[in-house]
């Protein structure tokens, strides 16, 4: 029987030629996706190779074997960033979605369905703002000046006085507070889509069961709306755990000269000492720092999908 | 288990392949420290000539005019908004050479220009600042065009107008790697006369004690937030400090040459120090405003106009008249007084309070040009020939940029300009109406050549001429630094990491000393010592 089987599983050469003749329409039509997969994809992959060398563009690329790898252990520049990019990327990740579960679910609580779809259009509208005009915006609302408009409502609330207005986004105490509050600010109503979906997938039949038990509304809340999101809630962490190694736009144009210690992320690194260094760049360290910041990224996607598949009854994410 | 095993077998073999896979000789190859010679470019524009052609040809006469160049160019050149058609149109016209333009985005531009080096795909010509050209220079990029500028009628008209010594000192190691357009010109300090006569003051600081109480009145008499910003509390690129160089005086955070020929880290020494602990004190006690942290030019320039500053730093010559027009345009008093470096501002190399002459940007031909004698005498050479070319440079194009018709300007609407015919005068700026030109690339006020039939008397204003004798008799020349392995390795995170600390310190996050005890116990100290040792090396 297992010998069977596994026949079953190992088709021959022949029989797989036969049965790829046969589906040879789906080959046809899976090419572009391979050629593109083959030219986007894996083509970029030789670039790789400059990791283990010298090379700054002009030159041939001189073999220096791990000595990018080396360097790049012993720059205390690189251990802030990775760990920034660790922590900033983390807490960002918790912040927003505890803030999309709590919006989901007090848009969830509205009866009319009317306004509940106003406020719907209005958060989801920050998502679509790019970066550059998020951060000038808030550049000019947190300003440390009378036109800054937090500053100069903490100061009429007595908070603090004139004379010392916080520079929110040009001080190492203040900057991650400031980054992560834009973060939920942009990125909250978008990530409530999905909870919002899930909320709408629950039986309603549980709710009136719940009335009838006695619950209140903080009970229905507590005792059904929370243990049927938390599966989703679980997935969402899950899926951008895997990605919390890429983080720069966000990053890139809200940092500056005075924050670098609290702000600068791997890819920010890779993108000063790639371009902005003021004199020809190594693209081979650079290159070892990124693949570097891939290897980690790699090890996160497979450490998720083993939890994803505890969590989503065998569902990986890859 | 065994499936799982062959896939990462297979993986793995895929990434060794890929990591041997190598492409050999599709990117330049340059012996550094040698000529043009035996250089071979990936570029579409083929192989380069080699020095000994260079050397013959250049005193020859039979350099080919070369058909098409690629040039890339920063915001100093017409961009798309204001003209570069019609300007490259005529450009084409008058050298019979097509042009191909790259311009990037005028603050994105040394990004840009690194992109487009690695990519391979180099420029025939292009602009670049001194903090590029001895690195650049150094790794091949740039064409060396000291035999033909030695030997060129360029040189002669240069001389004429007393302009060649501003070429003789881009010279890097016997090497010359960009042609100036013009002098390099620096800053000097606005301040509002309206802001002063407010504040009762009727003579001017001539030291730093004055400067800064100069300062405190402003900032009481007017109500206002902060009076100084600059962009940057440290500049990105030399001569760094030129935006704030009362705060700096004889500070320089940078490498420079001793009177005993030896070279030093100026960010390691006291006048640094003292420079700093003078940044953090001015923006406590509200007088600088800290945003500088984050501000481009542009923001201070608006911050300027909009009144909320009422001192800035900023280039001599044109843009006196610039400032000026804007605030007009504004409603605002638009007199400006330029004040005199204060006597602490004494930068190295200088034996007087000084400002920075920086060294001019310069015109350079990459190694991949295909011609770069025909580029350097029909391109490079005509971009100063005192006639046709050197005039559309320097004023732009007729009927766009300038026009002698009859008109209305209302770049200041209390009292429009009006033009006769046959008058000579810069139009109406397409980018911001209301507002008109003052020049092209070269500044009139900068040229290294005398032009012919030059109308700057007419178009230069008093204001800007007065901003620029003051700069001209009060400022000291900057200087190019060699790149060396070191510099290269080194100077970008260094550079980095002083901008942070210089920036923490005027913020108040942290003192001066915790921040050089940060410095050396991160390794920039060492960093900056390997650079040290490196340039004295040489």
């Amino acid at each position: 029987m297992a010998e069977k089987k596994q026949k079953q599983a190992k088709p021959s050469g022949k029989k797989t030629l036969a049965k790829m003749y046969k589906y040879r329409g789906f080959y046809l039509m899976f090419l572009p996706v391979f050629v593109f997969a083959v030219i986007f994809f894996y083509a970029p992959m030789l670039g790789i190779r400059y990791a283990f060398t010298n090379y700054n563009g002009i030159r041939e690329p001189s073999f220096v074997a791990f000595k990018n790898f080396q360097q790049m252990f012993s720059m205390q520049n690189f251990w802030t960033a990775f760990w920034n990019t660790v922590q900033i990327s983390i807490i960002k990740l918790l912040l927003t979605t505890f803030a999309a579960v709590v919006v989901a679910i007090l848009l969830n609580e509205i009866a009319n369905l009317l306004f509940k779809k106003v406020v719907q259009t209005i958060i989801y509208l920050p998502h679509f703002m790019s970066w550059v005009v998020t951060a000038s915006i808030f550049s000019l609302i947190l300003s440390p000046s009378s036109s800054g408009l937090v500053n100069t409502f903490l100061v009429k609330l007595g908070i603090i006085d004139s004379s010392s207005m916080i520079y929110f986004l040009g001080t190492t105490k203040w900057w991650r507070f400031a980054y992560y509050l834009i973060n939920i600010w942009k990125e909250t109503g978008w990530q409530t889509v999905i909870f919002m979906a899930t909320l709408a997938g629950i039986n309603t039949d549980l709710y009136e069961a719940a009335a009838i038990d006695g619950a209140g509304r903080w009970g229905k809340m507590w005792y059904i709306t929370f243990p049927q999101l938390r599966n989703t809630i679980l997935t969402v962490i899950i899926l951008n755990l895997a990605k919390v190694m890429n983080l720069f736009e966000s990053a890139f144009v809200l940092q500056n000269d005075a924050t670098l210690s609290v702000s600068n992320v791997l890819e920010t690194y890779i993108y000063y000492q790639s371009f902005n260094s003021g004199s020809i760049p190594n693209y081979g360290y650079t290159t070892a720092v990124g693949l570097f910041k891939s290897l980690v990224g790699c090890v996160l996607v497979l450490v998720c999908n083993q939890w994803s598949k505890k969590v989503r009854e065998g569902r990986g994410i890859v | 288990m065994k499936k799982k095993l062959v896939s990462l077998l297979l993986a793995a073999a895929m990434v060794v392949t890929l990591v041997g896979c190598g492409d050999n000789g599709s990117t330049t190859t340059q012996d550094s420290g040698s000529n043009a010679a035996d250089t071979n470019s990936s570029s579409d524009s083929g192989a380069t000539g080699n020095t000994d052609a260079t050397e013959s040809e250049a005193a020859g006469d039979d350099i080919v005019k070369p058909e098409k160049i690629k040039m890339m160019v920063d915001g100093t050149v017409f961009t798309q908004e204001n003209g570069r058609d019609q300007f490259i149109a005529k450009l084409e016209e008058l050298t019979g050479i097509k042009i191909e333009v790259i311009q990037p985005d005028h603050d994105a531009y040394y990004d840009v220009v690194g992109q487009q080096i690695a990519s391979g795909e180099w420029p025939d010509v292009l602009i670049l600042s001194s903090t590029y050209l001895s690195s650049y220079g150094s790794e091949g990029v740039l064409w060396d065009m000291a035999s033909a500028w030695e030997n060129s009628d360029l040189k002669k008209r240069q001389e004429a107008n007393n302009g060649d010594g501003v070429v003789s000192s881009m010279y890097i190691d016997g090497h010359l790697y960009g042609m100036p357009a013009t002098h390099g010109n620096g800053c000097v300090t606005y301040v509002k006369q309206k802001w002063l006569d407010d504040a009762g003051i009727t003579s001017l600081p001539t030291n730093y004690a004055e400067y800064y109480d100069m300062l405190l009145k402003l900032k009481e008499a007017e109500g206002v937030d902060y009076v100084v910003a600059a962009a940057g509390f440290l500049g990105a690129e030399a001569p760094f400090v030129n935006y704030l160089p009362e705060f700096y005086q004889d500070a320089w955070p940078s490498f420079y040459q001793k009177a005993d020929g030896t070279w030093a880290d100026g960010f390691e020494e006291d006048s640094m120090k003292a420079a700093m602990e003078r940044l953090a004190q001015a923006v406590s006690d509200g007088l600088l405003d800290p945003e500088t942290n984050t501000y481009g030019t542009g923001d201070v320039r608006n911050k300027y106009y909009d009144d909320s500053l009422g001192v800035f730093t900023y280039w001599a010559g044109t843009w006196a008249s610039n400032l000026k027009n804007n605030l007009e345009n504004n409603g605002l008093d638009g007199e400006l007084v330029a004040l005199s470096p204060i006597k602490e501002a004494v930068p190295p190399l200088a034996t007087g309070a000084s400002y920075i002459d920086r060294v001019s940007p310069a015109w350079c031909i990459t190694t991949a040009c295909e011609n770069p004698e025909g580029v350097f005498k029909y391109f490079i050479e005509a971009m100063q020939d005192g006639g046709d070319v050197q005039f559309l440079w320097t004023y732009g194009v007729e009927g766009v940029h300038w026009g002698t018709d009859a008109e209305t300007l209302y770049a200041d609407t209390d009292s429009p300009k009006v033009y006769a015919e046959g008058e000579f005068h810069m139009k109406d700026n397409l980018e911001t109406p209301g507002s008109q030109y003052t020049k092209a690339h070269i500044d009139p006020m900068l040229a290294l050549t005398a032009l012919a039939n030059d109308p700057r008397e007419t178009t230069v204003k008093p204001e800007a001429l007065a901003a620029q004798a003051l700069f001209n008799e009060n400022s000291v020349g900057a200087f190019v630094v060699p790149s060396t392995e070191a510099m290269n390795q080194f100077n970008g995170d260094l550079m980095t990491e002083k901008s942070a600390l210089v920036t923490r310190v005027a913020l108040g996050e942290i003192t001066v000393d915790e921040a050089y005890a940060e410095y050396e116990s991160q390794g920039y100290a060492d960093m900056s010592k390997q650079i040290v040792d490196s340039l004295n090396a040489q």
